[in-house]
């Protein structure tokens, strides 16, 4: 009782805000909280009734962990958990650095108009959809008529396979990745240095630090926080692979699956035949997981060295 | 990182000297080169594939079939735009349906991600853990399609509304939390505090004193936000089916996803039907075409927002 | 953080009540309904039939049209008239529609007829999870046209359970693979076609166009080799031989005829009959560069005709085996009544009407007269370019019943009904396998399948060396399994027949 009247009291004291978050929090219960029981169809054997979806979940019966089955149950469900896991690490890294460096660099650059090109430039080909990328790649890596055998040929080079030899694909995934989203992702860290308070800068300057001191002691800092949840965003999704990249680049090339196959691309090949909505479902709540799991460890270990960086 | 850092102090130390009367806060001659040099040769990369996009546009389709991609085509044609405007009366009122909810879903999305960051950015707020866990919760967990799609279409009867396109992504969970760290960081308390003070209620001192300065951070959300509904084509593809509410990018996908189909479906009945179908599809050309139609636009949209976080990035050149 | 996750999780609750809350007061409605369906039809029927017409929603594939509306209004018109009923039509994209159809089912939401097929929105699978009508008795009482017009293959080859969910298109029957050939690379070089019926027949062909062309690739494409095989499931290689009589299923891949097929691809790979990147999903550039000459289609009467059309260069072809009615060609292309329909008999009545009715067919498929096509004599049309109306004629209904091009054959329908009559049945004909107890399995499998089978068909890889690795994994992923359900299953309904 008296715990409810202080509850209380602490609604009347933070009003204001709490009316900040109400569109929101009203969309995220119209919008994700609503549908979210609907993830139930992971443990049942969905049979559809004709008296609505609500309906068809109740009537079928529940199966416990059948549905996901599938993920655990080859060899192929550790390689797709390593591709998985490794790939997205691997983007998390070089592509926070290389975005952060980019980020500097452009807010470097003397030469306002040209910075505005070059940063223009590189954000062009997050318009390009993964199907479009991948004739460009196509284009590069064909056999006979790639740009790139026609140019080891002239090298006197012999022309490589490039769509049965695996060992190349995941040097081109992770570039092909960083190519199509390091532009995006410079901008949130471009904005992060811009609004750095011009003080610091003058204050440092006075000092005599260099630029590469002013970069090190009050850039990089003060972009850490920003950097930090990036960071723990990106590991709650390091379970889920971008399926345009890995389907669509290597067009579905079965000599590439032992290092192409995610857990994303392993589900929709492995639903095609039968569409089964319990195991697709079941896919994404595994994926949610782990995701889960692992970004309550990260944030842990973050509040360790930091709380004031912690995601909560 | 390291690296560059040693290197410099060797090539800086002896330019120091010479250069005291140089603005320190420049590079040296060299480092702005390379600079340019590296991000100059990658923006060239990201760009090189697009102009490609446009010269396969403007190329000959036989040409196109014989020669493959090529940069200097040795037929040119204007066939792929011609075709586009000419069979489809469709496009300028995709036009028109994507701008409309570009800008309104933007304007809406950057209002409730705003508010919502800002009341969980603040340490004296007592729910903030509570909204950021639910806000982040449904980065991770979903309910899937049906049930998303049941509540769109029949809780909240928004099928074939302009309002399914813009309401199942006006909020975002990454935006709320980035904008929040943004917020966190570069809103310093004492402007807060200072506004308070002065008798300001929390909706004053957020629209009068927080917002102005928060211009970089709502850029880029607001960025995200507009490329996010400029590139939509999934919630068309689910909840429209009147044509007259198509965005751009739903027909550019169409014909994509119409290529796949048929190219993956050899069993589609029968060989005739097939090929009767593959043949009403577009050309290759005519597929670059839309490429281009859909994105020129909103890269003159770009400038708008870019100037809040390149302009200004005169960071030391401010002397007062 | 376990007061938020507690707090999160009665959020949950809480949303789970309302969306219970709302679907239930839909439920009782639409329980009503289903309840009415069972035994109130003729009464209700009759009421309305004085009353308000009926609209139907009717869901199908193809291009959207922009004169659409216009057709409709006309169609409506003539319906009304006829059986006090009209129809909404939505065409949904070739690419789009198995997704959509298939949410538009699960959510349970309200239409009333919908094509489906052995390739979108499929069929046995829609059939099977209830998301249409049953119609054994539909059929009896208004579909009568219907089973008068299609040849009862149709109907038998088209059953799930026992028991028709869907309207077949009365079309071609049978599946029969070709041998297609460009002409132009045929006469160049006087090659003797009709010695090609094998896939080791062809290769003094092949032979001699790599010899004198050696920048065409004389198989141009994933031609996807003929293996004499019934498949129990689309895309898994589980399945009885085609001359079988004990219906012993078998790991395709795992058969002599196979491996055979496999080596001699691989023979052809190496001589450079195939381009090198094959096994790597490629477009179809090569109809357009006519740089080919031979692949693998199926085909019905006249295909010679509209390839060549269609391609704007001659094509001819000789068959790989008698044509055969398989599970999926008979369930290539139907309309299926949705279980949730409030109108069945008039759902049953329009395609019925649509089957049977020479005026309504030709509407629906070419529009108005005048505006999308000119008559040019009684049966012969000839169709308005860019007119804003055309239909793809093999998803609506009957086929026979459509106007003929000027070039078409004046037998073109005689011939398709003689291709049919000429049909033999394939071994699984009326044998729809039920994945159930093998789900997990089959998505495994088919993870291998994707892996090996592209490269294994093209001769991309050396099958010596591969194919017992496939064999191994596919073992791995569980095929025997399959193997073992399916053949428990093809006795039960052998046993059953």
């Amino acid at each position: 009782m008296e715990g409810l009247m202080r509850w209380l009291k602490m609604v009347g004291r933070n009003k204001a805000l709490l009316l900040m978050v109400l569109p929101g929090a009203v969309w995220f219960l119209l919008f994700c909280y609503l549908p979210m029981p609907g993830a139930i169809i992971a443990f049942k054997d969905y049979k559809f009734s004709t008296d609505g979806f609500l309906a068809s979940i109740i009537e079928s019966d529940w199966i416990g962990l059948k549905n996901f089955e599938y993920l655990f149950k080859t060899e192929d469900s550790w390689i797709i958990v390593r591709n998985t896991l490794l790939y997205n690490a691997v983007f998390i890294v070089l592509g926070t650095t290389l975005s952060v460096i980019v980020a500097i660099i452009i807010s470097q650059i003397a030469n306002k108009k040209m910075a505005k090109i070059y940063q223009t430039g590189m954000f062009l080909p997050h318009f390009l959809s993964w199907v479009i990328v991948s004739y460009f790649v196509f284009s590069f890596l064909s056999v006979d008529k790639g740009v790139l055998n026609q140019f080891l040929t002239f090298i006197g080079v012999d022309p490589v396979f490039w769509y049965s030899e695996k060992e190349y694909w995941p040097y081109i995934l992770v570039f092909v990745n960083l190519w199509k989203g390091v532009g995006y992702g410079s901008v949130i860290y471009l904005a992060a240095i811009v609004g750095i308070d011009k003080s610091y800068f003058e204050a440092a300057m006075i000092d005599g630090a260099s630029k590469w001191q002013q970069i090190r002691k009050i850039t990089i800092p003060m972009i850490t926080p920003i950097i930090v949840i990036m960071f723990i965003l990106a590991v709650g999704g390091i379970f889920r692979a971008d399926f345009g990249l890995f389907y669509q680049v290597p067009r579905d090339t079965g000599a590439l699956y032992p290092v192409t196959n995610v857990i994303d691309t392993f589900v929709y090949r492995g639903l095609k035949v039968t569409g089964n909505i319990g195991m697709s479902t079941a896919a994404g709540l595994y994926q949610a997981v782990v995701g889960f799991v692992l970004v309550i460890v990260t944030n842990f270990i973050v509040r360790k060295i930091n709380k004031e960086q912690a995601l909560f | 990182m390291d690296n560059g850092v040693v290197v410099e102090q060797h090539t800086g130390k002896p330019n120091m000297k010479r250069k005291k009367m140089r603005d320190i806060h420049h590079l040296t001659p060299f480092w702005n080169m390379m600079s340019h040099l590296a991000i100059g040769l990658f923006s060239l990369a990201c760009v090189y594939p697009f102009l490609f996009v446009v010269i396969i546009s403007f190329t000959d389709e036989k040409a196109l079939a014989r020669d493959g991609y090529s940069f200097f085509p040795k037929q040119w044609s204007l066939d792929a735009y011609t075709y586009i405007f000419k069979t489809s009366d469709q496009l300028l009122r995709s036009y028109g349906v994507t701008l409309f909810i570009t800008v309104v879903g933007t304007l809406l999305s950057l209002a409730i991600v705003s508010l919502y960051a800002y009341a969980i950015s603040r340490s004296y707020f007592h729910f903030r853990g509570f909204f950021s866990f639910i806000a982040f919760f449904t980065m991770l967990f979903g309910g899937g399609l049906v049930p998303s799609y049941i509540v769109v279409s029949q809780v909240l009867h928004l099928k074939d509304t302009i309002w399914a396109l813009i309401l199942p992504m006006c909020v975002s969970a990454f935006s709320i939390l980035i904008m929040r760290t943004f917020f966190k960081t570069m809103v310093p308390d004492a402007i807060i505090e200072s506004g308070k003070i002065d008798g300001a209620g929390e909706f004053r001192v957020f629209f009068y004193l927080v917002l102005p300065i928060s211009l970089p951070g709502l850029a880029t959300i607001g960025l995200f936000s507009a490329l996010g509904y400029w590139n939509d084509w999934f919630n068309a593809l689910l909840y429209i089916d009147d044509a007259k509410l198509l965005p751009l990018q739903s027909l550019l996908i169409k014909i994509e996803t119409n290529i796949q189909f048929i190219l993956q479906n050899s069993a589609v009945s029968g060989g005739t039907e097939r090929s009767a179908i593959a043949r009403s599809l577009p050309a290759e050309t005519t597929r670059m075409a839309m490429v281009v139609l859909a994105t020129v636009p909103i890269i003159f949209a770009y400038p708008f927002f870019q100037r809040y976080f390149v302009q200004g990035l005169t960071i030391g050149a401010v002397k007062e | 953080m376990k007061k938020s996750l507690l707090l999160v999780l009665s959020f949950v609750m809480l949303a789970a009540f309302t969306l219970a809350g709302c679907s239930s007061s839909k439920d009782s409605k639409s329980s009503e309904g289903t309840a009415d369906t069972g035994k109130g039809t003729e009464t209700q029927v009759q009421q309305e039939k004085k009353e308000d017409p009926v609209t139907l929603i009717w869901y199908t594939i193809g291009g959207p049209q922009k004169d659409q509306d216009k057709v409709m209004t006309e169609v409506n018109k003539y319906l009304v008239d006829k059986i006090n009923t009209k129809i909404d039509l939505k065409v949904i994209d070739w690419g789009d529609y198995s997704q959509k159809m298939q949410v538009i089912a699960a959510s349970g939401e309200p239409f009333d007829i919908a094509f489906t097929s052995s390739w979108a929105f499929n069929y046995v699978e829609s059939a099977r999870k209830g998301y249409f009508y049953e119609l054994d008795q539909l059929l009896e009482e208004s579909g009568k046209g219907i089973k008068e017009e299609l040849n009862p293959a149709f109907l038998e080859g088209s059953k799930v359970n026992g028991h028709n969910y869907a309207i077949p298109t009365n079309k071609e029957l049978p599946a029969q693979a070709v041998w297609r050939f460009n002409k132009n690379l045929v006469d160049k070089y006087k090659l003797d076609i009709t010695k090609a019926t094998t896939l080791e027949s062809l290769e003094p062909m092949l032979k001699t166009v790599k010899e004198n062309e050696p920048d065409v690739y004389p198989i141009p494409s994933n031609i996807g080799p003929f293996l004499p095989f019934d498949f129990a499931l689309e895309g898994i290689p589980v399945g009885v031989a085609l001359n079988s009589t004990d219906l012993k299923m078998v790991n395709i891949w795992d058969s002599p005829e196979a491996k055979q097929v496999f080596s001699t691809m691989r023979k052809y790979y190496q001589a450079g009959y195939l381009p090198p990147d094959v096994a790597t999903k490629q477009g179809n550039e090569f109809e357009k560069t006519g740089k080919w000459l031979v692949d693998k289609q199926h085909t019905v009467p006249f295909a010679d005709v509209s390839w060549s059309e269609s391609m704007q260069y001659p094509i001819i072809s000789t068959p790989i085996h008698e044509p055969l009615v398989f599970n999926w060609s008979v369930t290539g292309s139907m309309q299926a009544i949705s279980a949730k329909t409030k109108h069945p008999k008039q759902a049953m009545e329009f395609l019925n009407l649509l089957n049977t009715d020479k005026f309504l067919r030709n509407l629906v498929n070419n529009g108005i007269e005048g505006v999308h096509y000119k008559k040019l004599s009684e049966g012969i049309y000839e169709p308005i370019p860019d007119s804003g109306y055309s239909m793809p004629a093999f998803t609506l209904g009957n086929m026979f019943l459509l106007d003929k091009l000027k070039n078409d054959p004046a037998d073109k329908w005689e011939q398709y009904k003689k291709f049919n009559d000429s049909a033999k049945n394939a071994p699984l004909l009326g044998f729809q396998f039920d994945p159930t107890n093998v789900m997990t399995e089959i998505a495994n499998v088919k993870n291998a399948v994707d892996e090996f089978g592209p490269s294994l068909n093209t001769g991309s890889v050396d099958p010596d060396k591969i194919l017992p690795k496939a064999i191994e994994k596919l073992k791995a992923q569980g095929i025997d399994k399959i193997i073992e359900e399916a053949q428990k299953q093809v006795d039960a309904w052998r046993a059953s027949k």
